[in-house]
């Protein structure tokens, strides 16, 4: 019990704390990063969609950070690039099939595109940047943080997709097709690019509101 | 040498151990999986053949529904799905495929009892480009299909997809502005299985 509290303390404290920060708002992996861009320009047509794909990276990360975090010291140097590609594999697999059993409509509309997380840059940047250097309890930390900024900027990305696509929210409609009408931009891959556009251009200016350069 | 004897067996192991962590998931979801893409056919069927189907059907309910009211017959080289209701067919669903402009195309051609008239189409599987020739899909464009002749007034076997705005026969619908190369493909494969089913239709009267 009180190796856990201290475990906790040390995780919310400091480091852990600073991890945290790193993976869901100063590092994001999408918005400063710009990582995943693929499966982040792919599946946001809808909300559900961004939610779904957004759980299955975090699932991935931080089941991979956590095992090639417990292995580091175990991995040859020379082959750690291609066990950590067999370790995420694995766990995209395991999400795969149980998304295929489960929740078909859903696993037909991702398409391809949770196996991809397989080649996804998160998964493998996070295992070969922080998991080979930092205690398991801390890369999957890293790994949920990560995750969960991925995760978030999917949802906003598939929140204004949808809302402006089909005038609905999780499929159900909140503005009226009596007086508005769906734009279909939304809905095609150009959209996804315009709002992600908009979005990192927001993060930026927030975090950096006045940073011109100065001759 | 030692080193790369670890490496090696490290490789082996953590192989071996991936591959048995993924044989349990994919042995115990197989029956799941299966049932979920036997499902996805029969929805696809029921849908085109005009069988009413709660709109959040689970797969299992799919497959039951399916089962008492659809029969499924070969009739030499054609697979027929025969909607009954007390014991009369209402509608024939008769699978076809071909090549699309990017990629196979699959549907199912649903025609009345005496094979002669097209009561509904699908296309569930297509990578045609979407806004063009992805709009086979669509209700739009499946509706034109309703209601017309396996073969013009001359007797030629065939639905013939012509240019919008142009006069249409009993056998003939118009096309998708700008996607007259899906169209033309649609053609082909429709016209080939129209052809098997106006000869297995013409076995069966003699």
């Amino acid at each position: 019990m009180s190796n856990s509290c201290g475990a906790c303390v040390s995780l919310c404290g400091g480091k852990g704390k600073a991890t945290f920060h790193d993976g869901i708002w100063k590092n994001n992996p999408i918005a400063v990063q710009v990582l995943g861009i693929c499966s982040a320009l792919a599946v946001t047509n809808r909300l559900a969609n961004a939610l779904v794909m957004g759980l299955a990276l975090i699932f991935v990360c931080m089941g991979s950070n956590l095992i090639v975090s417990s292995l580091r010291k175990a991995i040859p140097h020379r082959i750690r690039m291609i066990a950590e590609v067999v370790i995420i594999a694995t766990f995209v697999i395991v999400f795969d099939q149980i998304l295929k059993a489960f929740y078909w409509d859903m696993s037909k509309q991702l398409g391809p595109y949770v196996g991809l997380i397989i080649t996804n840059c998160i998964p493998m940047g996070r295992a070969e940047a922080f998991a080979l250097q930092n205690g398991p309890s801390l890369s999957l930390l890293d790994g949920f943080a990560n995750g969960l900024g991925y995760a978030a900027v999917l949802a906003v990305i598939g929140f204004i997709r949808e809302l402006l696509g089909t005038g609905a929210i999780l499929g159900h409609q909140v503005l009226s097709a009596e007086w508005y009408t769906p734009n279909q931009v939304m809905i095609l891959a150009p959209g996804a690019f315009l709002v992600l556009g908009f979005l990192i251009a927001l993060s930026q200016a927030i975090k950096a509101p006045v940073q011109e350069v100065k001759k | 040498m030692k080193n790369n004897v670890y490496t090696l067996v490290f490789a082996a192991v953590l192989g071996t151990v991936c591959a048995i962590v993924l044989a349990v998931p994919s042995v115990m979801l197989e029956p799941y999986r299966r049932a979920n893409m036997e499902a996805d056919k029969v929805r696809n069927i029921l849908g085109v053949l005009g069988v009413p189907v709660e709109k959040n059907a689970s797969s299992q309910q799919l497959l039951d529904s399916f089962r008492s009211v659809v029969k499924e017959e070969k009739r030499g080289t054609l697979s027929l799905y025969r909607y009954l209701q007390d014991g009369e067919t209402m509608a024939v669903a008769v699978p076809f495929s071909g090549p699309g402009v990017w990629g196979p195309v699959e549907g199912f051609l649903s025609l009345s009892p005496d094979l002669r008239t097209i009561r509904g189409i699908t296309f569930h599987k297509h990578e045609e480009t979407p806004g063009l020739g992805g709009e086979i899909a669509t209700e739009s464009f499946r509706k034109r299909f309703i209601g017309k002749t396996l073969e013009s007034v001359s007797g030629k076997a065939g639905i013939r997809i012509r240019p919008p705005g142009s006069p249409l026969a009993d056998n003939e619908i118009h096309a998708i502005t700008g996607a007259t190369m899906t169209c033309n493909k649609v053609e082909v494969m429709l016209t080939a299985v129209i052809q098997r089913i106006k000869e297995e239709r013409n076995e069966n009267v003699k």
